[in-house]
């Protein structure tokens, strides 16, 4: 790809001039922060997007890719991070859609098997042809998807940020797989912003920063540091330092917690554990577990349907989120860009959903903007959220200062308990050093912090206390958190192993 | 491999504030330029139907662009009609605003008018008063016909267009089943009931002016309050902060605390008040009487004079007073050039569509940006 350059109608310069060449047989990642124009780069590659100006080369010869379907009758390949499957579909159905063998005018089911199967063993991908998508864990959609691509005649497999889903097991697998694919020829565009896992796939790695590629590099020249300076264009400190925790008294008591959904599937089943001023709790655990409906409904968003839920004492179960934040609950949560803020209000309006309707913001009945634009400079100096102006929509922000609107709402609330739902999903380097920053001087100051991660690595470094839940339970409380392995952990994470109820209840 | 390494450039907060204003300034000048080049273009559209089916496009438009200014009594209809609409896209912008799409002032306004008709006709009452207290009956019960759709929403998830149009329809035919039978009186030979009392009916212009002003009436100038209460009440109280939060992200508005289903059942229920001032408007103002579909058709009217107004409540006496022009051209032209009403309405459907297409403005917008940085470049 030479010279790609992107501007989206909007105005936004996607790619600015990038260079980028893979070779044949070869596991080459993309590196680069959220918004450095990864994703961008390979949408035009697989046809989805066209470039403003630039040039694609295939094997030597110029080529306009203008849908994935000339995309993947030229062998490329891409799967998404966000999967998509039809999940009433078997697996060999959604393998073989949109390119059936058909018997007469029917899909021919049994070659479609076959192919699978044949497929399935070439590459070592092991999935079962015969089982319906919508009940095979994630990591075997996955394969599912990077078949269906196979399947197609891809020999340039893009894969985007395929491991953000993944337990450590199954991203084992993923890399033995991905290897195999290498050693039958084919070539692996590999989309991250983990360095780690960058470092131990790749051949090559090439990282973007601000619309530009920064470089190529080979793996043997590229440590984690020299490549998160790359993405970020300074030094980042990626082990996260902290003085030893200063534990105060119980202040969050669950006992015996219970949800069901409307649809009476039990989500969460006997949830007990406490959080103590000055401390980070991290709840660990594959996505689905119940990690969302137990934040939420401490938050208040849901109703328990049993169960102890009190704070500092007080009983908060079953509260509206008012009352739960009056009591002294901040809750950054899971999806903040849909939950945590109105793109369309302003930055002002944004940082005073949970205080607005009290002094000093509104006196004897109105509102008063003075005092909400002082609020929110206020805010902006502190946090360091890039805003020229208050009064300017939050839309306006890019996401990682949407972030920070957030957290400087959530943090200046001065909360007893803070939860923090993902608090690093889909943020840049940059932006993850500043939330690790923040939940750390918030802890030190004596805040007591629930955290819910599925990033293991974040979770395990940040935490000093750890539980994992899996299928709606706690199946282990590890007091300190230092000196765990994330093996050990993945391994309650897949409930493969489950501490006893009296050693949970130990470590409450 | 020795990678440069810029540091990130120093964040430039005033010279990015003068950015910001000068991108608003300019957008607001698209903004008007679009909705200028749309109203030409809608007349464009209406000349060349006119010229199509063989009406003289010329004689039409004078009369359609002038008519309204020809005669003082057509000025009148139009202060009149103009009234109407801006209460009416008001009382529309409030729900709106929450993302509400409550149908229900049509329905809201043929309550409003009987109810203020009931008092103003049967009970005595002393100056002031007598408008006063048909106008407070009215708004109470606008309010509560609000109201109900608005908790039907709220607590049910009953489909606020379902259940305001349905309303509508029932309200609407008891209006004409008590005007029939119980509010005309026996022996009248129109169907219509009696005239409210003198008290009650609001002074005209014409006699305040000395100069033939038709219905319009004073309560033109309540207009003005009107129009800054619900700006403030949009924008100056915690309630309207709850509406607006909600129309922009309702997940938002409940992670953050907010109420939201009390709030949207009393956006619906305050719209209701508000267009029960529109129905109260033509009872003791317009017609001073209860008529046969006295507000037949002006519901939908008032939703188009908010949209166009973007639910902004400081425009919308400028797109109430617009549309209101075009409407009473359209009758003048009518008469005048026997052209169709229909040419009316197909302008205001070009207008609507085209406005309330905001991806087109955003289009424009993109686009001049995007030569402004060419140009930049260059």
């Amino acid at each position: 790809m030479r010279h790609i350059t992107k501007i989206y109608p909007n105005g936004v310069l996607a790619d600015n001039d990038v260079t980028f060449e893979v070779r044949a047989g070869e596991i080459h990642a993309l590196v680069g922060e959220n918004g450095a124009g990864k994703s961008t780069l390979m949408k035009i590659l697989y046809g989805m997007e066209r470039p403003t100006s630039g040039q694609i080369i295939l094997r030597g010869k110029p080529v306009t890719i203008h849908t994935p379907h000339e995309a993947i009758a030229l062998g490329i390949g891409m799967v998404h991070q966000n999967f998509m499957l039809v999940p009433s579909f078997t697996i060999a159905e959604n393998i073989v859609l949109g390119a059936e063998p058909l018997r007469g005018a029917f899909v021919d089911r049994r070659a479609a098997i076959a192919a699978t199967t044949r497929l399935a063993q070439e590459y070592g991908l092991s999935v079962d042809p015969e089982a319906v998508v919508d009940a095979v864990p994630v990591g075997m959609r996955q394969r599912v998807e990077i078949l269906k691509a196979l399947y197609r005649g891809a020999d340039v497999l893009i894969l985007d940020e395929p491991t953000a889903v993944l337990t450590p097991q199954e991203t084992h697998e993923l890399f033995a797989a991905i290897r195999q694919l290498v050693n039958a020829g084919k070539t692996v565009i590999f989309i991250s912003h983990k360095l780690r896992e960058v470092m131990e796939i790749s051949d090559r790695i090439s990282v973007m920063r601000d619309a530009r590629m920064v470089g190529t590099i080979d793996k043997r020249e590229a440590d984690e540091h020299l490549l998160a300076r790359m993405m970020v264009g300074r030094e980042v400190f990626l082990d996260i330092e902290k003085p030893p925790a200063q534990r105060g008294p119980v202040v969050l008591k669950v006992r015996d917690l219970e949800y069901a959904t409307e649809a009476g599937v039990e989500v969460l089943k006997h949830v007990s554990f406490n959080v103590y001023a000055g401390e980070i709790l991290g709840i660990a655990g594959v996505e689905g577990n119940g990690q969302t409906e137990l934040v939420e409904v401490i938050a208040g968003l849901r109703a328990p349907l049993g169960g102890v839920i009190e704070l500092d004492g007080k009983s908060i179960a079953g509260l509206t989120p008012r009352e739960v934040r009056r009591a002294g609950v901040a809750h950054i949560p899971e999806d903040r860009l849909t939950n945590g803020v109105a793109m369309t209000l302003s930055i002002q309006e944004n940082l005073i959903v949970d205080r607005y309707a009290r002094e000093p913001f509104t006196r004897g009945g109105l509102m008063r903007p003075a005092e909400i634009a002082r609020n929110s400079e206020a805010l902006i100096e502190q946090y360091a959220i890039r805003a020229p102006d208050g009064t300017l929509p939050v839309g306006s922000l890019s996401g990682g200062n949407m972030q920070k609107v957030v957290v400087a709402r959530e943090l200046s609330s001065r909360p007893k308990l803070l939860i923090a739902a993902q608090p690093t999903r889909g943020v840049d380097i940059g932006a993850t050093e500043f939330m690790h920053e923040q939940l750390i001087k918030a802890r030190n100051a004596g805040v007591a912090i629930l955290l819910v991660s599925a990033d293991l690595s974040e979770v395990m470094s940040l935490s000093d206390r750890l539980a994992v839940m899996h299928d709606g339970r706690i199946v282990a409380i590890f007091p300190d958190a230092r000196g765990l392995t994330e093996e050990e952990v993945g391994l309650y994470m897949l409930g493969t192993k489950t501490m006893t109820p009296a050693e949970i209840e130990r470590n409450w | 491999m020795q990678a440069t390494l810029p540091t990130a450039p120093a964040f430039d907060r005033a010279a990015e504030r003068a950015r910001v204003q000068q991108e608003r300034r300019r957008s607001a000048m698209i903004d008007f330029s679009v909705t200028l080049g749309t109203i030409a273009l809608a007349l464009l559209v209406g000349f060349l139907v006119m010229l199509i089916v063989g009406k003289d496009p010329l004689l039409a438009y004078s009369s359609l662009l002038s008519g309204p200014l020809s005669r003082s009594n057509r000025t009148g209809r139009w202060i009149e009609d103009a009234t109407t609409l801006i209460i009416l896209g008001l009382s529309v912008s409030i729900p709106f605003r929450a993302r509400q799409f409550s149908l229900g002032a049509q329905g809201q306004m043929f309550i409003a008018a009987m109810i203020a008709a009931v008092v103003a006709i049967y009970l005595p009452m002393p100056p002031v008063v007598a408008v006063l207290l048909p106008l407070a009956a009215a708004m109470v019960v606008g309010f509560l016909v609000g109201l109900l759709p608005g908790l039907m929403k709220a607590y049910l998830n009953a489909n606020e267009i379902v259940s305001t149009l349905m309303l509508n329809a029932v309200i609407v035919l008891l209006y004409d089943f008590l005007l029939t039978n119980v509010f005309t009186p026996p022996g009248s030979q129109s169907l219509r009931s009696e005239l409210i009392q003198p008290n009650s009916m609001l002074l005209r212009l014409t006699a305040i002016f000395g100069v033939n002003l038709g219905r319009a009436n004073l309560a033109v100038l309540f207009v003005a309050i009107l129009v800054i209460a619900v700006w403030a009440l949009l924008n100056r109280t915690p309630f309207g902060y709850e509406i607006r939060t909600i129309g922009a992200n309702e997940k938002f508005a409940r992670y953050g605390g907010i109420n939201t289903r009390r709030t949207i059942a009393l956006s619906f229920a305050i719209g209701g008040a508000i267009a029960a001032v529109a129905g109260a408007h033509l009872v003791l103002g317009v017609h001073q009487r209860l008529i046969p579909g006295i507000a037949a058709g002006l519901g939908f009217e008032g939703i188009v004079v908010a949209l166009l107004a973007r639910n902004n409540p400081l425009f919308i006496p400028i797109t109430g007073v617009f549309y209101s022009y075009l409407r009473v051209g359209g009758d003048i032209m009518e008469q005048e050039a026997a052209v169709g009403a229909e040419i009316v309405q197909v302008i205001q459907a070009v207008i609507i569509l085209l406005l309330t297409a905001q991806v087109l403005v955003d289009y424009v917008k993109a686009r001049s940006r995007r030569a402004r940085s060419v140009s930049c470049a260059a």
